[in-house]
């Protein structure tokens, strides 16, 4: 419909039906998220006033200082986020170096049973990891990596969706540009590290936000490698927390934001390859 | 491999091959480690008595793991729990966010905006999404206010959590509002790959937009949406952290003791680890059986325009 055309009554009735329930279910799908912004600055009672204050009276830090400090004062809040950190930032380098070598390997590179090696890879996709944890759970405790950041990366360091998607982005790569480096003398891995990887910027930061926010929510794992306090991650101690018998309701939902906030910066500033990475499921076939 | 000559191409070809072998090798290794030989013991340990934590040596019983599960009422009703919470989180999703992405693609203005608003629950964690929702279900929080308010019934604990049905739709909602974003924007996808030259053709045609969605876009829609219907029901049977975290919080057991749960309490908790893995080959058939299912669909469904 081109701008300025006339529209007819029922048109605009549709119109606005569509921005109607567009515009409720967006406010709906936002509430929780803003329920637990506001109420995070709330004292307890507050947050169960009736009606709810959608405006706080005032910044109710001490529910901060609550979640951060613990219920027992451990301050085990701030070692656990460092976990969570660590854990997802490494893995999501293991997988975009790891994925991005055998997609590189897997598109650029003939060689014999390769479609045979594509297809075993792609295969794991149906092995579910909540089917084979416990295995890995006996492998791991017997290489005595419970308790350890190893214990909590290895199991994950490369995904088959990661070297499909690594692959697919990479076959449309110039040849030319390969061979014209290769005549220059430059090693294979050189040409990987050095002209493939810094070209191919959209799929590894789809990848890599990809991973990491499945990293972030990861907690069927580390519950079991990870029993010491210590070494848990955040998913465990929001458990904890949210478990613990006098929890303060403010104090919760101020773990929650600190819990989310580096997710959603992360979300704001990278909207396009969050988006951009879902949508690539549709164009799997291809 | 440095000092290999050019001197004829095979030999080249050769060198390239090598690389290429040698580039995906790791992540051949990887797999084997994690994924293949993990399965293979889980189906092996299924037929042992095996005890976490036990010196003694497991016995083989053959079968009977699966016998003792398949007669059980409690295993039972673990499936029960899964296909109830599949069945109903997956449904809704696929409709709701089906309708949400055609109603996006029909406003010119506002889509990014949109579209971020729905995602970002998606990139909190489920724990975090369930904690919230634990909040506003309780008795005295917002989703009781707003039902009272809705219904004129002051003062009426609905029992989100503590009623046996209605834990089961409070762990569907919280994946539901977690989730719906996520499809909205995979169909939003397969709804932008669908060429505008055939609505142009269609309205040129006489028809309205109405008659061009029911003839065109859910013809060829069908694709995306059986992939969004198969990848929602294999995510929604593996469930757990929201049911993990209502047990945790004192909700009763029985009504969302998943599949997933149940693994775990059975391996972890109770220490019987080749029941366990019994419990875990019958999950694995359960999503080899969907996954088939997908593989099929999508190759009948090959679609050109």
């Amino acid at each position: 419909m081109a701008r300025g055309e006339r529209l007819t009554a029922g048109q605009l009735a549709a119109r606005v039906l569509i921005w109607a329930v567009l515009l409720v279910s967006a406010a709906l799908v936002l509430t929780p998220l803003l329920f637990m912004f506001t109420a995070s600055a709330m004292p307890a009672v507050d947050i169960v006033t009736m009606p709810y204050r959608w405006i706080p009276r005032g910044f109710h830090w001490q529910n901060f200082w609550q979640a951060i400090k613990g219920n027992d004062g451990s301050f085990m809040f701030a070692r656990n986020l460092v976990n969570s950190v660590i854990v997802a930032l490494a893995v999501t380098v293991a997988t975009v170096l790891l994925a991005g070598i055998a997609g590189y390997g897997l598109a650029k590179f003939p060689f014999r049973g390769k479609n045979a090696v594509f297809l075993l890879i792609m295969s794991t996709v149906m092995i579910p990891f909540e089917a084979v944890m416990i295995p890995l759970y006996l492998v791991s405790t017997r290489l005595g990596l419970q308790n350890s950041y190893a214990g909590l990366i290895v199991p994950f360091m490369v995904s088959a969706f990661g070297i499909f998607l690594m692959r697919q982005f990479l076959i449309t790569f110039p040849d030319e540009f390969l061979d014209a480096t290769r005549i220059d003398g430059a090693g294979e891995l050189g040409i990987f590290t050095r002209i493939v990887l810094p070209n191919m910027t959209p799929a590894v930061a789809t990848l890599a936000v990809l991973t990491f926010r499945a990293e972030w929510d990861s907690m069927l794992w580390p519950l079991l490698i990870a029993q010491s306090e210590r070494m848990k991650t955040v998913p465990l101690y929001i458990v904890r927390f949210a478990s613990e018998k006098y929890t303060d309701e403010g104090a919760m939902m101020a773990v929650a934001v600190l819990a989310s906030l580096p997710m959603i910066i992360l979300f704001l500033s990278l909207a396009r390859y969050f988006v951009g990475g879902a949508a690539l499921y549709v164009s799997r076939k291809g | 491999m440095g000092g290999t000559r050019r001197r004829k191409s095979s030999g080249f070809e050769r060198r390239i091959a090598r690389w290429g072998f040698g580039f995906v090798a790791p992540s051949l290794v990887f797999f084997a480690l994690f994924s293949f030989y993990p399965i293979l013991n889980a189906l092996y340990t299924g037929f042992f008595d095996k005890r976490l934590l036990s010196l003694r040596r497991p016995a083989f019983v053959g079968l009977r793991n699966y016998a003792f599960l398949l007669t059980s009422p409690d295993f039972w009703n673990s499936l029960r729990a899964t296909f109830v919470f599949t069945l109903g989180t997956f449904i809704p999703l696929v409709l709701v966010s089906l309708i949400l992405a055609t109603f996006i693609m029909q406003v010119r203005r506002g889509r990014k905006a949109l579209q971020i608003a729905y995602y970002s629950p998606a990139v909190i964690s489920s724990v975090v999404a369930a904690a919230i929702w634990l909040s506003i279900l309780e008795p005295r929080g917002l989703a009781n206010q707003w039902l009272n308010a809705l219904l004129g019934t002051p003062g009426i604990d609905h029992r989100w959590i503590a009623s046996a049905v209605n834990v089961q739709f409070s762990a569907m909602l919280v994946y539901f509002w977690k989730y719906v974003g996520y499809f909205v924007i995979i169909f939003i996808a397969g709804l932008a790959s669908i060429p505008t030259t055939l609505y142009e053709a269609a309205r040129i045609d006489g028809s309205s937009t109405l008659q061009a969605f029911g003839r065109i876009t859910l013809p060829l829609l069908r694709p995306t949406v059986l992939l969004v219907s198969i990848m929602s029901m294999l995510q929604c049977l593996r469930t757990f952290s929201v049911q993990y975290l209502f047990v945790q919080s004192g909700a009763a057991l029985a009504p969302i003791n998943v599949v997933t749960l149940s693994i775990y309490n059975t391996g972890i908790r109770d220490r019987m680890i080749g029941r366990a893995s019994a419990m875990s080959i019958i999950l694995f058939i359960i999503m080899l059986a969907f996954t088939w299912l997908q593989f099929r669909t999508s190759r009948a469904d090959e679609t050109t325009f």
